[in-house]
C-alpha cells in the first residue's frame, strides 16, 4: 500500500539563513524582499513587533500581491488587539483608500476589534468624507459594542446626509430600543419625502412597537 | 418564566442575522427545529423573551453565547463517507490535476483538519484505494489532526459503532473493516496508512509545522469559529498549502464568506477553493 506517514515537522520547513521571527530589523527589511512568499512571511512574524505599524502600513499601501497585503492587514489587526492605538487609527485610515479590498478588508478586522474601534469610531462617524462615515457604519453592523446603538443614534440626530442617514436606519433595523424611537420619528421628519428612509424607518418602528406588544404580551 | 414565543417577525429577523453571521439559512420550513432551539437558549440564559436575547447575541463582547447557539443550531456529526461528492472530486478531479504537475517522487499531502473520531481521514484512504487507480505511481501522506487527544486516540483506535458505517458500501467493509462485537474495527492497514496528529488550528506556531499540502478537508469546523478566528484560520490554511492546492468544506461553508485569498473551483462533482498557482 503505497501510504507513508509523516510527522510534521516545522524545523524541515526553516532554512538555516532565514531570519528569526524575533529578528526585528531584518523582518521588516524583508517586507521589500522580491519573492511575495518572503513578504507574507515577515508581514506574519512582524505581528509580533508593536514597533511593525508604521512600516505595515507603508509596505500595505504599496503592495501588490493580495495574500502579501493580507498578512500585512492581519499583523495591524494583532498588534491593535494588542493595545496598539497606531494600529487601530492605521486601519481606520484605510476606509479612505481607493481600493475596496482594502476597504472591506480593513472593515472587517475592525468589526473583530471592538473595544479598540470605540477609541476611533466617534472620529469616524463625523468625519468630513460621507463614504467613509457609510463605512463606519459598516463596522457597527457587526460591531459587538454595547455603543452601537448609542452611535448610531447620534449619527441619525446630527447627520445632513441622507445616505449616511439611510444606511444608519438599516443597522437600527436589527438593532433598536424603545430609546431610538424618538430620534428616528426626528429624522424622518428632518427629511420628508426621502422614500428610502420612510421604508427603513417604517420597519425600524414597526418591529418596536411589535417588541413593545410581544413584552406587554 | 412566562411562556417564550417566536412570532414571525422574530424568525424573519433572526434568521437573516444568522444567515449573515453563519452563512446557513433556515427556510421557513425549519420554523419548528429554530424556534425550538431558540426557546431552550433563551430559558437557558434567563433572558426575558427573544428581544433581550438577541440583543445579548449581537452585543456580547465574549461571543460565548453566540458558540452555544450555533452548537444547537447545527448538527455536530461525523460519519464515513458523509458528504462523498467531495471524496469523488477528490479522486476524479482535484488529483488528477494534481498528479499532472507535481514532480514524480513528491509525495502527495493530504490534511483532514479536524480529524475527530477518523472517519473522514480512512474515507479518504479508502476512496483513494477504490477509486483512484493512479495510487500505485504516488506515495501518499494522509495527515489527520484535532485538539482533543482524547477523539485521536479513539481515532488511532478505529472502532466504529453501526451508525458511523451505515454509508459504507458492502464491499468496502468488507474488506476495510472487521466485526468487532457490536461494533466494526478498521483493518490495521488503514490505521497504519493516516498519521494522527495533535494541533490547535489557531495557534500559529503548531500549524507552521503543516507546509505543502496538496489538499485540505476542513469541514464543518469554521463554522464554530468568530469571524477573527475564520478568517485567521483562512491565512493559516493558505500557508498550509503548496500553491495550486485545494481545501474542501463543509456544505454550508463558504471560503468566499471568510477571505478573498482562495479561488473558487467549480469541478463536476463539488465547489472546492484553490490557492492561486503562484505569486511573485
Amino acid at each position: 500500500m503505497p501510504f507513508i506517514k509523516a510527522k510534521p515537522d516545522s524545523a524541515a520547513h526553516q532554512p538555516a539563513h532565514e531570519p528569526t521571527p524575533q529578528d526585528y530589523a531584518a523582518q521588516a527589511a524583508l517586507l521589500a524582499a522580491p519573492q511575495a512568499h518572503v513578504r507574507r512571511a515577515a508581514a506574519q512574524a512582524l505581528g509580533a513587533h508593536a514597533e511593525a505599524v508604521p512600516a505595515l502600513l507603508a509596505a500595505v499601501a504599496a503592495e501588490g500581491e493580495q495574500p502579501v497585503r493580507s498578512a500585512m492587514l492581519d499583523a495591524l489587526a494583532q498588534l491593535a488587539a494588542r493595545g496598539s492605538e497606531e494600529a487601530v487609527s492605521g486601519l481606520a485610515d484605510c476606509l479612505r483608500s481607493e481600493d475596496a479590498w482594502l476597504r472591506n478588508a480593513a472593515i472587517e478586522l475592525l468589526r473583530g476589534l471592538p473595544s479598540q474601534v470605540a477609541s476611533v469610531m466617534a472620529h469616524l462617524l463625523v468625519d468630513w468624507d460621507r463614504d467613509v462615515r457609510i463605512l463606519a457604519v459598516g463596522i457597527l453592523d457587526q460591531l459587538r459594542h454595547e455603543r452601537v446603538e448609542e452611535w448610531l443614534l447620534q449619527l441619525i440626530e446630527a447627520d445632513a446626509d441622507v445616505n449616511v442617514c439611510g444606511a444608519a436606519l438599516d443597522v437600527l433595523a436589527d438593532v433598536a430600543t424603545p430609546a431610538a424611537l424618538a430620534p428616528v420619528t426626528r429624522l424622518l421628519a428632518r427629511f420628508p419625502a426621502e422614500p428610502y428612509l420612510e421604508f427603513a424607518g417604517a420597519l425600524v418602528r414597526s418591529r418596536l412597537h411589535a417588541d413593545a406588544a410581544a413584552q406587554e404580551a | 418564566m412566562a411562556d417564550v414565543t417566536i412570532t414571525d417577525d422574530d424568525f424573519q429577523r433572526f434568521r437573516e442575522y444568522f444567515y449573515r453571521k453563519a452563512g446557513i439559512q433556515f427556510e421557513p420550513s425549519k420554523r419548528y427545529f429554530v424556534d425550538k432551539r431558540l426557546v431552550e437558549r433563551i430559558r437557558a440564559t434567563g433572558a426575558a423573551g427573544f428581544r433581550d436575547y438577541f440583543a445579548m447575541l449581537r452585543f456580547e463582547t465574549s461571543g460565548r453565547e453566540w458558540q452555544a447557539l450555533v452548537n444547537e443550531m447545527t448538527v455536530n456529526e461525523t460519519y464515513f463517507m458523509r458528504e462523498d461528492y467531495q471524496f469523488e472530486c477528490l479522486v476524479q478531479s482535484m488529483l488528477p490535476e494534481i498528479a499532472k504537475t507535481k514532480p514524480r517522487g513528491e509525495p502527495l499531502r493530504i490534511w483532514v483538519m479536524p480529524s475527530s473520531s477518523g472517519e473522514e481521514a480512512y474515507t479518504v484512504a479508502m476512496f483513494l484505494l477504490e477509486r483512484w487507480p493512479q495510487l500505485a505511481e504516488w506515495d501518499v501522506e494522509i495527515v489527520s489532526s484535532d485538539i482533543d487527544t482524547r477523539i485521536l486516540t479513539q481515532a488511532q483506535a478505529g472502532l466504529y459503532g453501526q451508525r458511523a458505517v451505515q454509508h459504507v458500501p458492502a464491499a468496502w467493509l468488507q474488506r476495510y473493516f472487521t466485526r468487532e462485537g457490536d461494533g466494526w474495527r478498521i483493518s490495521r492497514a488503514l490505521r497504519d496508512a493516516v498519521a494522527f496528529t495533535r494541533v490547535n488550528l489557531n495557534d500559529r506556531a503548531e500549524v507552521a509545522a503543516y507546509r505543502g499540502y496538496d489538499v485540505v478537508f476542513c469541514r464543518n469546523l469554521l463554522i464554530y469559529f468568530d469571524d477573527a478566528s475564520r478568517r485567521q484560520a483562512a491565512e493559516s490554511f493558505f500557508d498550509v498549502l503548496r500553491p495550486g492546492g485545494f481545501i474542501c468544506l463543509g456544505h454550508s461553508e463558504s471560503m468566499s464568506r471568510i477571505s478573498s485569498l482562495f479561488r473558487i473551483r467549480k469541478f463536476p462533482q463539488a465547489i472546492v477553493y484553490q490557492k492561486p498557482l503562484e505569486q511573485s
